[in-house]
């Protein structure tokens, strides 16, 4: 932490950004040789063992992406058989309640298992290409992400099959959502289907914030960094802060569906509007979320197919953060009908037209590139213009549907329909069908088989816009959405008839896409080499990708020229840190914002941990999908003991030699580093972990202040009698913040910590004490008002956080007592301070909250 | 509105043909601020304006205007207008005087449901726990459709009522016309 | 890092305000704020929620007026933390608007 380039997350010094970077080139080596060497280091283990333990992101970056277009057929044969029931008024094909199941599970499917699983896959196959890096930050995260995500859309997918799929919207409103209304499993299976797959959301921005941050090669500085890594990193800040209010708010659903404890049922003290504010504080980010990963792909892409540069970088920027905050603030527009007031209602419809100007400006600064340039029509500009079309068209009724006493009108109505399918479709799915014709060569090494593709761009647009175009209309007419039936107004059947015929259209145009996709990947020509000839990085290896990605980590020189012209060289191992000499996976971490190099990574290899975590997680699910609420834990605690494992992964001798990178470059190893990627990993997750308390407080003040049915009734166990309980589990979270210090004082004399971080486990342990003395009669019965819900849900939050410190700090304990704990090595040590700061900030609001609660009466 | 969205749809596929001719130098800050922030932040000014103008003159006001009830029920709607002697519940069916506004309040019994008329105007959710209130006007006499428009389960595409615009002075008749067959017309 | 947050301050000042006023408008509209009358004949509503737009203004203004005016040529690096402290000014004035136009409650 003493030089300059070593300080990581919190802070590069300034001018570190402005001072040039030069680093000598590593002689030639043979490319072969490396080659050998590295995929002997990265390769996944063979055969089907081999896919269980893979944790590369190439690996995993594909079978996201695949898992997801699987996904999205499904999602979409559902799709058809709602507009086959649509195509007429009485639409006698399927029962209501089926129908209700299908477009649920269709939108909730192309939400939560095709788009966001979709960006991550791009993402984390593209961004250490991109970046110039060898692997994501945290591998063995990925394939956590990976495995959650497929079991829990595997949970949705089975429940359809036996008809006990959710029913009641993709935005799950309750009261329709609650114990009362949707009796049997059907929500459950969405609240923890959808929180099991959330987890690869949160995976995910946890390791691309992290990796666009600290991995980019060196001399690539955040101002220079390609557009793509820029929406990317809005992407994941948004997931960050965006996924925990959802999660939040599926967790109080089912534990008020499963165990009674009432947030939303306003008969005790609970308000239906909670849901739908927390839902859409996710919601409404979420489809930013979706759209800048897309814009993301035109930004690179329109400037290399029209052999110019992109216009406007910078004005790009501030547009991709502006978005990244006025998103947030727009939420309420999809509760325009629920009774608010109307200046709120107003400033929601304010900044959703706000929102409209920084997207307006990439518009124009795409449309300027390529008058710039010379667009060329090759397959991926045909899905461009496709986006521009459809995107705006889109984005128009969007703006519309920001004003208020028009969105009173056609809220809830086709017109919605049509309105969200042209922006997902057209920014979303155009966009991410360019980038599959652009990177298809890519992954497969192929070319592509000429003319199938264009036929299929033309079938899916004529069938798109012929499907939702009179959707505008269909719904003005009076159509509400969501219904199955409309046997009172035959006059929709035409209407209605030609969108489904279109839909079909539509469906054979996907069909020819996948097709194409198929024959490229199976009979193309050979491709050695980038055919598009783009500047960026990902392009500067053989063809298809490599598993180490780069033989030798590209270093300033080989940042501004043409990938073809870097290909060679790196491949000759004359960039950074060549080949896999020491026989383990390694990249370069670089500073923050001028990707000065900082230390040398060293990765866990392939693994079948993250399968057994998510296995375990699953078993959960399951268990309490089956009601048999006492068995979970179980899993539980097989969970935690996995953790463990998982951390003791980490463990490994520390290097104390620097590691040669150049010619008169060496860096010290992570373990001589405090702030390592897995430290900068901690500060994400509590970034959301933050965000997460911040939705849980809000909850708290929304029913205080807001729901009827408040105060509750009198206080009786929690009362003054509770007081001492309440202030042990406040403040021995932070007396263990006081002994992590200790014990990193004595970490740094060599003195071993046994009595510090025993102390540490010890304060931890005491809290938990005190939370499981309050539980057990000095809290108040949490299902009789929402106002002990909320405080149970505190206490609960507490809980967690003093087992997670308590946890890290037995870890330490244990790491001190093999010695693994050095004057030079922390080991966890900074880990767990983080955890404990935030136990110990987050304990004593909790607290007052809980008794402030009690105050309200 | 759709008109104005057609043009600018318009411009932009004009934009992007012209871009298909041979490279053109046009300073950046003329895509990014003149026509990105130029042309959106004027449009969209007005259309808030617009749209705050609108949006405060169809508010209820405490005028002394007529009030009935409009109670949401998995999956029907009962009606409470005030009679000259007592309450009078209608179901599924809406009695309103032509040409004077109303004031709607709406509750629900179960779930969320939405109160919608097409033609007459904007929707207003009914949600437990709360009262909400929509004030609507009908100009001319006649029957008009009126359905839920927010996703309340089973019965979501049959939730739906009929709305009967009499002349002011025969509203009250009307009224108990209705109260009365309200029973028989179960459904 | 300095630096990132530094271009992001002005945009946080308005999700700060924003949020600010938001909560303060639904927590007066549910305490009846509106029918307190202070001096002058200001409700308690209106003088909260205009305090709270013109203290995020001026929080806003205070930012920009302190960034160091550069060219658009100076690079990107000198130029956002001064565009993200316009940005936030302008969200602030055009989202927090009905403020001054819009029924309260
Ligand atoms: C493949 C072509 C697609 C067709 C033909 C299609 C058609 C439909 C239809 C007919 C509905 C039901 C509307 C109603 O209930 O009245 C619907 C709902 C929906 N669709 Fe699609 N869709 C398609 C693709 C997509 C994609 C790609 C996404 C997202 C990325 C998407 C997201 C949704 C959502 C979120 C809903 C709302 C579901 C709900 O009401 O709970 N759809 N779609
Ligand atoms: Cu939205
Ligand atoms: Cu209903």
């Amino acid at each position: 932490m003493t030089d300059s380039t070593a300080q990581g997350l919190t802070g590069t010094r300034e001018d570190a950004q402005d001072e040039p970077l030069t680093i000598a080139a590593n002689p030639p080596q043979r490319a072969l040789g490396l080659h050998r060497e590295l995929t002997k280091a990265w390769a996944n283990d063979s055969g089907w063992w081999g896919q269980v333990t893979a944790v590369n992101h190439t690996t995993l970056g594909l079978r996201f992406m695949g898992t997801a277009l699987v996904f999205f057929l499904i999602g979409g044969v559902l799709s058809m058989l709602i507009r086959a029931q649509l195509a007429t008024h009485d639409g006698a094909f399927l029962d209501t309640e089926l129908y209700n199941q299908i477009f649920t599970m269709h939108g909730s499917i192309m939400m939560f298992l095709f788009a966001i699983p979709m960006l991550e896959g791009l993402s984390i196959y593209l961004l250490p290409k991109l970046l110039g890096t060898r692997d994501m930050a945290f591998p063995r995260l990925t394939a956590l992400g990976y495995w959650c995500y497929l079991f829990g859309g595997l949970i949705m997918l089975t429940a359809l099959l036996f008809g006990v799929a959710p029913r009641d919207g993709w935005f799950m409103y309750t009261p329709l959502s609650s114990a009362a209304h949707s009796p049997g499993i059907n929500a459950d299976v969405w609240l923890l289907g959808v929180t099991f797959v959330e987890i690869s959301a949160l995976a995910a921005a946890v390791e691309i914030t992290v990796t666009i941050l600290r991995q980019r090669a060196p001399g690539m500085k955040l101002t220079e960094m390609p557009l793509f890594a820029w929406y990317i990193l809005g992407t994941s800040v948004m997931m960050l802060v965006g996924f925990p209010p959802l999660i939040l708010a599926s967790v109080l659903l089912e534990i008020e569906r499963a165990f009674g404890w009432p947030f939303f049922d306003v008969a005790r003290g609970g308000d239906p509007l909670l849901w739908q504010h927390l839902f859409w504080l996710f919601g409404h980010p979420e489809v930013y979320i979706i759209f800048l990963p897309a814009a993301g792909v035109l930004s690179t892409l329109i400037p290399v197919l029209c052999r110019t540069q992109i216009v406007g970088y910078g004005a790009i920027v501030a547009s991709i953060l502006a978005l990244v905050f006025l998103s947030f603030g727009l939420w309420v527009h999809h509760m325009f009908t629920v009774g608010i007031p109307h200046m709120a209602l107003a400033f929601f419809s304010a900044a959703s037209l706000a929102v409209a100007v920084p997207t307006v400006v990439q518009v124009f600064a795409w449309i300027g590139t390529m008058w710039q340039g010379r667009p060329e029509l090759k397959l991926p500009m045909y899905y461009i213009l496709g986006f521009f079309l459809t995107f705006v068209m889109g984005g128009l009724t969007g703006v519309m549907l920001a004003v208020v006493p028009f969105n009173w009108q056609a809220h809830d109505t086709a017109f919605v329909t049509a309105h969200l399918h042209y922006v997902l479709i057209g920014g979303f799915v155009f966009p991410m069908l360019a980038a599959a014709a652009w990177w298809m060569p890519q992954i497969t090494g192929r070319e592509r088989v000429r003319g199938l593709g264009e036929a299929a761009f033309w079938v899916i647009l004529i069938g798109f816009h012929g499907t939702f175009f009179i959707m505008h209309l269909t719904g003005l007419l009076g159509m509400p959405r969501r219904i199955d039936v409309y046997t009172e107004n035959p006059e929709w059947v035409w209407l209605n008839l030609t969108s489904s015929i279109f839909g079909f259209v539509m469906t054979i145009g996907f069909g020819l896409f996948v097709l194409d996709m198929a024959l490229q990947a199976f009979m193309g020509q050979k491709q050695r080499r980038d055919p598009w000839r783009a500047p960026t990085l990902d392009w500067a290896m053989p063809l298809p990708a490599p598993a180490y990605t780069f033989a030798s980590i590209p270093a300033p020189r080989h940042l501004d020229k043409e990938a073809r012209d870097v290909t060679l060289p790196l491949a000759r191992g004359e960039g950074l840190l060549p080949g896999a000499p020491r026989r383990r996976r390694e990249f370069l971490v670089t500073s923050l914002a001028g990707a000065r190099p900082d230390h040398v990574a060293i990765l866990p290899g392939n693994t079948a941990l993250p399968l057994a975590v998510s296995a375990t997680i699953g078993a959960f699910v399951l268990l309490m999908l089956a009601g048999l609420y006492p068995l979970t834990l179980l899993p539980l605690a097989g969970v935690a003991a996995l953790v463990w494992l998982w951390g003791r992964g980490m463990v490994r001798p520390v290097d104390e030699a620097p590691i040669p990178v150049a010619p008169g470059w060496q860096l010290p190893e992570q373990g001589l580093r405090r702030r390592t990627l897995g430290w900068s990993g901690s500060v994400c997750l509590l970034v959301a972990n933050g965000t997460l308390f911040a939705s849980l407080v809000f909850g708290v003040g929304f029913l205080a202040v807001v729901a009827p049915g408040w105060p509750g009734p009198e206080v009786q166990a929690a009362g003054r009698a509770a007081l001492p309980g309440v202030v042990l589990a406040a403040l021995m979270p932070l007396s263990g913040a006081l002994a992590v210090r200790w014990a990193e004082a004595g970490q740094r004399r060599g003195s071993a910590g046994l009595v510090a971080a025993g102390l540490g486990l010890l304060a931890n342990a005491v809290a938990l004490g005190a939370l499981a003395w309050l539980a057990a009669g000095h809290m108040d019965d949490p299902t009789q008002h929402a106002r002990d819900a909320l405080r149970g849900v505190l206490a609960g939050y507490v809980a967690l956080h003093a087992f997670i410190a308590a946890g890290l700090g037995g870890f330490a304990l244990d790491q001190t007592r093999r010695g693994e704990i050095t004057p030079a090595h922390g080991g966890v040590l900074p880990t767990w301070r983080l955890w404990q700061d935030y136990a110990a900030v987050t304990a004593p609001i909790a607290a007052v909250l809980a008794v402030g609660l009690g105050m309200s009466t | 509105m759709l008109g104005g969205a057609a043009v600018l749809t318009l411009l932009v596929l004009v934009l992007l043909a012209m871009a298909f001719g041979p490279p053109r130098k046009v300073a950046a800050r003329r895509w990014t601020h003149g026509l990105g922030l130029g042309l959106s932040l004027p449009v969209l000014g007005v259309m808030l304006a617009a749209g705050l103008w609108v949006g405060e003159r169809v508010l209820p006001r405490d005028d002394g205007a007529l009030k009935i009830e409009v109670h949401a029920v998995q999956w029907y709607w009962e009606f409470t207008a005030p009679g000259s002697d007592g309450p009078v519940m209608t179901r599924d069916r809406l009695i309103l005087p032509a040409g004077e506004p109303v004031d709607l309040v709406i509750t629900s019994e179960d779930v969320i449901h939405s109160f919608w008329v097409p033609q007459l105007g904007g929707k207003m959710d009914a949600i437990p726990g709360r009262t909400n209130r929509l004030r609507l006007q009908a100009d001319a006499p006649g029957v008009l459709v009126g359905q839920c428009a927010e996703f309340c389960g089973l019965g979501h595409a049959v939730m739906r009522f009929e709305v009967e615009v009499v002349d002011p002075d025969d509203w009250e008749d009307a009224l108990r016309a209705t109260a009365d067959n309200g029973e028989a017309e179960d459904d | 890092m300095m630096w990132l947050a530094r271009a992001l301050l002005g945009l946080g000042i308005w999700a700060t305000g924003f949020s600010l006023v938001y909560a303060l408008h639904g927590t007066g509209c549910a305490r009846g704020w509106p029918e307190v009358a202070l001096a002058g004949g200001v409700d308690q509503h209106a003088a909260a929620l205009w305090a709270g737009w013109l203290a995020t203004l001026a929080a806003g203004l205070i930012l920009l007026l302190r960034m160091p005016r550069v060219s658009a040529e100076a690079g990107l690096r000198h130029w956002l933390p001064r565009a993200g402290a316009l940005m936030g000014v302008g969200a602030t004035l055009f989202t927090l608007l009905p403020v001054a136009l819009a029924t309260s409650c």
